[in-house]
């Protein structure tokens, strides 16, 4: 009886409190007791608190007189320590007749530099336990060491080898070409692959971005270490890089070793960026033959935008509803949830130095492919018609806040978006204004980035799967063209 | 909601690697680096229903790691294969209070990356969050934990996807289909030859009463451990996990699976049709369990072999002799047995009978004599450095006291397991080169294109 009153009294007084979005009172234990919680579902999201991503003490910025940027995040938590060293152009400068350039030399880096060959180089790194990367991607190219903290000198050593005296060795280009050609053969088998392959010539024909990364076939065929060697002297020089470290080091002692090491790096003109790729604007359909294959790997879209595009947060916005945001996206609902057509689907604005690809990705039975097509192109068309909703941005403002701050865990992943900020030419703050700027947008500027930057009539549809059965389900889509993987 | 497919068993076994079985002593005769181990402020408490909960609070980054993990994996089960795995699917697929895919769905709102996977042993579902979003996860974990709801329609839909994901990983994927093969030879009797993802045909069978009786036997409260790490605080968590978890049912007897695998008597071998352009070798040898004495040197001679430039594999097989594009040995460490594994993918036209004789050339090599020192110390060293990096996020470190409390009913310090490595020595290499890497004990498999029609 006196339990009951108590449950009463309490009834009025607790009943808002549980409500409150404080995330403890959620299960404030009367409410509980009362059996009137609500669920932490039910209640709106406890605001983020807004810490800042980069710890000014602990991050040190400095520049050479020959232009080298030097970044260094100190952190002692762990005995751990990455270096590196990033060049601002990458694989978009090469020439269509030398694609694949840019990754053949920056694996050639790899193999042998200063007094070391390509074994001697890799028992180094080996002997140390530690790691030597250098990868190219279309706008950067960025080598890597990491280690322990206690081998810092040898690790830096190996750094300034690699960045500045390559060999090039004879044996050695011998050795990556053929690597690198039976790569290729190897990729081919990857429907996955093949349908990133069709896509981008289908998207980017005579332009560097129209081919793989890697080259093809006749391109490697024809490199050779002169061609690495004017790549490298291309890209590599002082004023068209950028230094980092991330990890248990004091930045004093390294901005001094580095400018001991660097300073003398003969300055050399920036390359120019590649030219702008062509903006193609009519459907095209192509059919990779697979007959061997059960189901159909898929890819729609078209040119989409630069890293640096002014609108680049409300596409991002605007995608994530579409087909970034998990279970939660456009495509997956309707796709998957509801058809129950694939496994997977997303939508993606790959941001380069120029208009990169905007891609649908997906893959699904054979027989379902010409409906799968169909609902896909149709939600493209939906969210230019019926732009996200007022639920729908702030779920996807949430989410996008989320993420970023679980993106940034670690020291070595804050230095690598510092160094993709740079190499981009973007405020060096954009980290710490990142939330800020998503919480500002308005349904209107997403509704018209849906507007201005997806547009289904103009998607490439590329297909990877058996022709026999794709083609017919393909053809009411336009004319359908078949290739070879 | 993955899952872990060949690639991604090897990274499970890349973690077993950093965190679980493998030290390493420093290279140059000096000591280990001087650093705090993250699990050293571990605190674990038991809950009345027998549920562990594992805390490590920590405010140096910003995400909090909420793991689960079942004391159950396919291993287990005793007659629909692919049981525990589509069973995991059936988590997010909707309870009393929530419809499919709500969960996933009200997480990834908040930016969590969240997911699930299920192995031979283990069933672990993860969400990582930023720190106010905790209070969301731990409910809606007890919400499905006590109210899930397995339904007809569901299932018949989870099991399509399920059926369109062992298309993807195994079917359509020739190293998938390859490590399938291998492991259907490797155990004839031992469940572990079953494959997590399940055979397409039990996948196509199996219906709602084995789901809840499958949830009945192994979602109980003492067959979870609670893993928490990372940005929260320690007594408020504990307090809405005991309020929340605190009621989940216990159960006696977890039921088990216990056949073993009879010794193998002579080399299997096996070729396996597919449409590759680079023919692929496979090798397997039985080996101990996770937490067996040689582990530390089976690590080691793994190392020895595959990592890194230097390794005996790589300089034979692609840098000395162009025979293939790339050379791996791994240790696969289970709670019942342990499996030591090979791969080569050969370059296009190499035949694969030479590249055979060239990898076990090199695998007698080292059965005959002891490493160099050199190559000893390189690989601890590796080691090493493998089990530090694994200390840098809340998401490894909840995972290394998840796997560890599930296997030892502990978390081994890494000074511990430091030290362990440090005690191998060169003859220790040669001694589990020459007990488990023995020819009659082998399994050698083949994948290569079918010939032609007619020849």
């Amino acid at each position: 009886m006196s339990r009951r009153i108590f449950a009463v009294l309490l009834l009025a007084g607790l009943t808002t409190g549980c409500a409150h979005p404080g995330g403890r009172a959620s299960g404030s234990p009367f409410c509980e007791w009362l059996g009137s919680c609500p669920h932490a579902w039910e209640l709106p999201p406890p605001a983020a608190e807004d810490r800042p991503v980069v710890d000014p003490a602990r991050l040190h910025r400095s520049r050479l007189p020959n232009g080298l940027e030097v970044v260094i995040l100190e952190d002692r938590r762990l005995p751990q320590l990455d270096l590196g060293l990033a060049v601002r152009r990458g694989g978009a400068l090469v020439p269509l007749e030398k694609a694949g350039l840019a990754s053949f030399t920056a694996e050639l880096m790899e193999r042998g530099a200063g007094e070391r060959s390509a074994l001697e180089l890799a028992a180094v790194v080996d002997s140390l336990g530690g790691s030597l990367s250098v990868g190219a991607d279309w706008d950067a190219v960025t080598v890597v060491v990491g280690g322990l903290s206690r081998d810092r000198d040898t690790l830096f050593d190996v750094l300034a080898d690699v960045v500045l005296r390559p060999r090039f060795d004879g044996d050695e280009v011998e050795r990556v070409r053929a690597e690198q050609l039976a790569g290729l053969e190897k990729s081919r088998e990857d429907p996955d692959t093949l349908a990133s392959w069709s896509f981008a010539a289908a998207l980017y024909e005579g332009h560097a971005y129209g081919l793989p990364r890697a080259g093809t076939p006749e391109t490697v065929a024809g490199l050779d270490a002169d061609a690495a060697r004017a790549f490298h002297g291309q890209v590599f020089v002082p004023g068209n890089a950028v230094f980092f470290a991330a990890g248990d080091v004091e930045a004093e002692t390294l901005e001094a070793r580095v400018a001991e090491a660097f300073g003398s790096w003969a300055e050399g003109p920036t390359p120019e960026p590649g030219p702008e790729p062509p903006l193609r604007r009519e459907r095209q359909i192509v059919v990779v033959d697979r007959p061997d294959l059960g189901q159909a790997q898929v890819v729609i879209g078209h040119a989409g935008i630069a890293r640096n595009e002014t609108r680049r947060i409300p596409v991002q916005v605007m995608n994530t509803v579409l087909g970034s945001a998990g279970f939660s996206s456009r495509l997956m609902g309707k796709i998957r949830a509801e058809e129950g057509l694939t496994y997977g689907i997303w939508s993606r604005f790959v941001g380069r130095r120029q208009r990169g690809p905007f891609a649908v990705g997906t893959f699904t039975r054979v027989p379902e492919l010409g409906r799968l097509v169909s609902l896909t192109l149709a939600e493209l068309a939906r969210i230019r018609e019926q732009p996200p909703t007022a639920q729908e941005l702030a779920a996807a403002k949430s989410l996008l806040a989320g993420r970023f701050a679980l993106g940034l865990e670690t020291s070595a992943a804050v230095v690598s978006a510092l160094v993709d900020l740079d190499v981009h030419a973007l405020p060096a703050d954009s980290l710490d204004t990142y939330r800020g700027r998503i919480r500002a947008l308005t349904e209107e500027q997403v509704a018209a980035a849906a507007r201005d930057f997806v547009r289904p009539d103009e998607a490439a549809i590329v297909v990877v799967g058996p022709a026999d059965a794709v083609v017919p389900q393909l053809e009411p889509f336009g004319e359908v063209r078949i290739v070879q993987p | 909601m993955t899952w872990w497919g060949r690639r991604g068993r090897t990274a499970l076994w890349a973690l077993a690697l950093v965190l679980g079985q493998v030290q390493a002593a420093a290279a140059d005769g000096g000591a280990t680096p001087e650093f705090e181990d993250p699990a050293a402020r571990l605190q674990s408490t038991e809950l009345d229903n027998g549920l562990v909960v594992l805390t490590l609070e920590d405010h140096s980054t910003p995400v909090v790691s909420f793991q689960i993990w079942v004391d159950v994996g396919s291993g287990d089960e005793a007659r629909f294969t692919g049981l525990a795995h589509l069973f995991e699917h059936m988590m997010f697929r909707g309870s009393k209070h929530l419809e499919p895919e709500a969960h996933q769905r009200l997480l990834e709102q908040r930016g969590a990356r969240l997911n699930a996977f299920t192995s031979r042993d283990v069933t672990v579902y993860f969400a990582d969050v930023t720190r106010e979003n905790l209070p969301l996860v731990i409910e809606l974990e007890a919400e499905r934990l006590r109210f899930l709801d397995v339904g007809e329609d569901s299932l018949k839909s989870e099991r399509q996807v399920v059926i369109e994901e062992r298309r993807l990983r195994t079917e359509d994927n020739p190293e998938g289909r390859l490590f399938e093969q291998l492991m259907a030879l490797v155990f004839q009797a031992h469940p572990y030859r079953v494959p997590t993802i399940g055979w397409r045909s039990d996948l196509e069978k199996m219906g709602v009463p084995e789901c809840r009786e499958f949830f009945d036997q192994y979602y109980a409260a003492n067959n979870l451990v609670v893993s928490v790490v990372g940005d929260f605080d320690t007594r408020e968590t504990l307090e809405q996990i005991r309020r929340h978890l605190g009621p989940l049912r216990t159960r006696e007897n977890v039921p088990r699976n216990p056949q073993t695998e009879p010794e193998q008597r002579g080399e299997r071998r096996a070729v396996v049709h597919y449409d590759v352009r680079a023919p692929i070798l496979a090798m397997a040898w039985h080996a101990p369990p996770t937490g067996h004495a040689d582990g530390e040197a089976l690590d080691v001679m793994s190392t020895i072999l595959s990592s890194g430039r230097t390794s005996r594999l790589y300089r034979r097989m692609v840098h000395e002799e162009p025979l293939a594009l790339g050379a791996s040995a791994s240790y696969w460490e289970l709670e019942r047995a342990g499996v030591l594994y090979a791969f080569s993918s050969l370059r296009p036209g190499v035949s694969i009978d030479q590249a055979e004789a060239v990898f076990l050339e090199e695998l007698e090599r080292l059965r005959r004599e002891p490493p160099t020192p050199e190559e000893l110390e390189k690989a601890k060293r590796r080691l090493e450095v493998g089990l530090i990096d694994g200390q840098g996020t809340s998401h490894a470190i909840a995972s290394r006291l998840g796997r560890d409390w599930l296997a030892f009913g502990r978390v081994r310090p890494l000074a511990e397991r430091l030290a362990a490595i440090q005690r191998v020595t060169r003859e220790d290499v040669r001694r589990v080169a020459q007990t488990y890497l023995q020819a009659a004990k082998r399994t050698v498999l083949h994948m290569v294109p079918a010939p032609e029609e007619g020849s």
